[in-house]
């Protein structure tokens, strides 16, 4: 089959996916279950988050327990700006957006210089300097109390604010899987595929090939960062209210296992991997307290403990590559892609 | 074999590194013309792997310089040398083995592209032709192998000499102006080391600047302009092949079961 009709069924292919998705949720409203919209929005900034860990982890193969961090620090500044210095929630998404990309990049300069497990380490100590930070700057960020009153993102009173924040945070899901999808095909894609030492790749080749392994880490550091900051950044202006106690390291604990157990070789395995999660979340909190008398508290965590270890056991790959296997039994021409 | 002109486009001067107490290249000083097959001959652990690493940035000198067309090389990153021009074929190959065949190619031309993280997450104009023109490359140099219907196949799939072919289009596509061949007859069968010598002429006719590192001496001395010969690190003599083969010592030392089976292989077409 010749190369440019392989590459048109591998685009049909994922624009068929996505249109599948924004039916789905463009029609889920019409359900009109709040309940539901809240688990699907919940969904949505797991799998923003999720995803940007993705390119770095999946794709670049680079380890980092901080997705927290960066998530916190969207919201942190976003609130900040608005509550101390009253500019337009729109705005604060774009500003701090933009300052957590320039710090991870900073960060991602100093820190890459190392390689291996070392990074991930750092990457958890600096999610407990952040969380202390954080709680120790009372008179910027409220300290262990939290910042409160952070104001709505104008929303034109079209609808309810809930169902704004839903098409709010999934159409960012779907641009940024779009964004991402096009980054994993193309020349920079490939170039973070090469140094990708845990999947087959090598930083040494990468380099005698023309690729400059600090910039594409420190860069796709900082990729990953903006797509946790905006997260973060809608997110307070989702909840209003923040705290310390949400970005610690347990949430960026929480984005690797829904990364692994989506699947770390495609962006779309973030939306799987938060689905699983957040469904499997709701269905222990209805289950646990029927024999536990009414607490779930720490048998979430076990739970979360027993599907990495099964996942990594039976699943290496993550639920994607079940769901590819699927979609590619119905489509005969897809046995010749050039890439899964 | 052709006849070049003699220009020069790599000047290795003194050049010098070591592994803890062991000189593994010692005051090493040659010129590379353009458009020339230079072979690189020794015996193992003379230094040979070691040379073609420091030139291509992955080990920095001791001592010494090397100059590729009037620019020093010694304080630049791989990747800087990448973009100078200089590319190389590793002894061991090194396919991306997370990617397909002609996604492996497709990484070759990096050096000579410019899309950066937005203009690929936006698919801007400039980016999507770009792309066309790096797979259309791709394609070019997986046919220059003849290995188009590889081109969705995975690393793990191919034999190890089609491996070598794959890692010279990889190579070629970076349309390097210096390319280093290191080992690159290492386990291929007889049909295969004539494929790779016939291509290897046909990039020499094309205007490439080739340097072949190898200690099999009946595939190299068939085909290069030019021979230097290292032992323990050291520079013993260079010249054409046919003054490396009168040269007694090495016949007698080094040469003499290569040389007699590269007799015996001529004598046999």
């Amino acid at each position: 089959m010749e190369i440019s009709k392989v590459v048109e069924i591998l685009k049909r292919q994922q624009s068929t996916k996505i249109l599948l998705l924004l039916c789905i949720l463009f029609f889920m409203p019409l359900l009109n279950n709040l309940y539901l919209n809240t688990i699907v929005i919940s969904i949505g900034f797991y799998s923003i988050v999720t995803m940007g860990f993705i390119l770095l982890m999946g794709f670049a193969g680079q380890i980092s327990l901080g997705q927290a961090i960066f998530f916190g620090l969207g919201a942190y500044i976003s609130g900040i700006l608005a509550v101390k210095y009253d500019i337009s929630p729109w705005l604060t998404l774009v500003l701090a957006t933009v300052t957590t990309g320039c710090i991870a990049m900073l960060l991602g300069r100093a820190i890459f210089r190392l390689r291996g497990l070392i990074v991930g380490g750092i990457t958890l100590a600096l999610n407990l300097v952040f969380f202390n930070l954080v709680q120790s700057m009372s008179g910027i960020t409220g300290g262990a109390t939290g910042m409160m009153n952070i104001p709505q993102l104008p929303s034109g009173g079209f609808m309810s604010y809930s169902l704004f924040i839903y098409y709010v945070v999934w159409l960012s899901v779907i641009l940024l899987l779009v964004f991402s999808l096009n980054l994993v095909n193309s020349r920079v894609g490939r170039a973070l595929k090469a140094m990708n030492l845990f999947s087959g790749g090598s930083d040494v080749t990468a380099q005698v090939m023309g690729i400059n392994i600090m910039k594409y880490k420190a860069g796709i550091f900082a990729v990953s960062a903006m797509f946790a900051s905006l997260a973060g950044s809608i997110y307070a202006h989702y909840i209003s209210c923040i705290e310390p106690a949400t970005f610690g390291v347990s949430y960026s604990v929480m984005i690797a296992i829904m990364a692994i157990l989506g699947g770390l070789s495609s962006p779309w395995g973030a939306l799987l991997g938060a689905a699983l999660i957040v469904g499997i979340t709701e269905l222990l909190r209805e289950i646990i307290p029927l024999f536990t008398g009414g607490t779930t508290g720490a048998y979430e965590l076990i739970a979360y403990g027993f599907i990495l270890m099964a996942t990594l056991r039976y699943l290496p790959s993550g639920m994607i590559s079940v769901f590819n296997r699927l979609t590619k039994l119905g489509d005969k021409s897809s046995t010749e892609v050039i890439s899964p | 074999m052709i006849e070049t002109q003699q220009k020069p486009i790599l000047e290795i001067v003194d050049l010098s590194v070591a592994f803890k107490e062991l000189m593994a290249v010692n005051k090493v000083s040659f010129t590379v013309f353009q458009g020339d097959i230079t072979a690189i001959i020794g015996p193992n652990g003379a230094g040979k792997t070691t040379l073609s690493k420091l030139t291509t940035g992955l080990l920095k000198p001791l001592g010494g310089e090397i100059w590729f067309k009037q620019q020093k090389l010694n304080n630049l990153l791989p990747h800087s040398i990448a973009a100078l021009g200089i590319t190389q074929v590793f002894q061991d190959i090194k396919l991306f083995e997370n990617m397909s065949v002609l996604e492996n190619i497709m990484v070759g031309c990096h050096v000579w592209t410019r899309s950066g993280f937005l203009t690929s997450g936006l698919r801007e104009m400039h980016a999507r032709v770009e792309e066309k023109t790096i797979r259309d490359t791709a394609w070019d140099k997986l046919c220059l192998v003849g290995l188009q219907e590889k081109a969705s196949d995975y690393p793990s799939s191919l034999s190890w000499g089609q491996q070598r072919l794959i890692g010279m289009a990889r190579a070629l596509a970076a349309n390097p102006e210096l390319l280093f061949l290191d080992e690159p007859y290492g386990g291929l069968r007889a049909n295969e080391i004539e494929k790779l010598s016939h291509l290897v002429l046909t990039l020499q006719k094309q205007g490439l600047t080739i340097i072949i590192v190898d200690h099999l001496l009946d595939c190299v001395m068939s085909i290069a302009n030019r021979v230097i010969f290292l032992v323990d690190g050291k520079k013993v003599t260079e010249g054409t092949p046919s003054e490396i083969e009168q040269n007694e010592l090495i016949r007698h030392t080094y040469m003499g079961n290569a040389l007699s089976r590269g007799i015996r292989r001529k004598s046999e077409q």
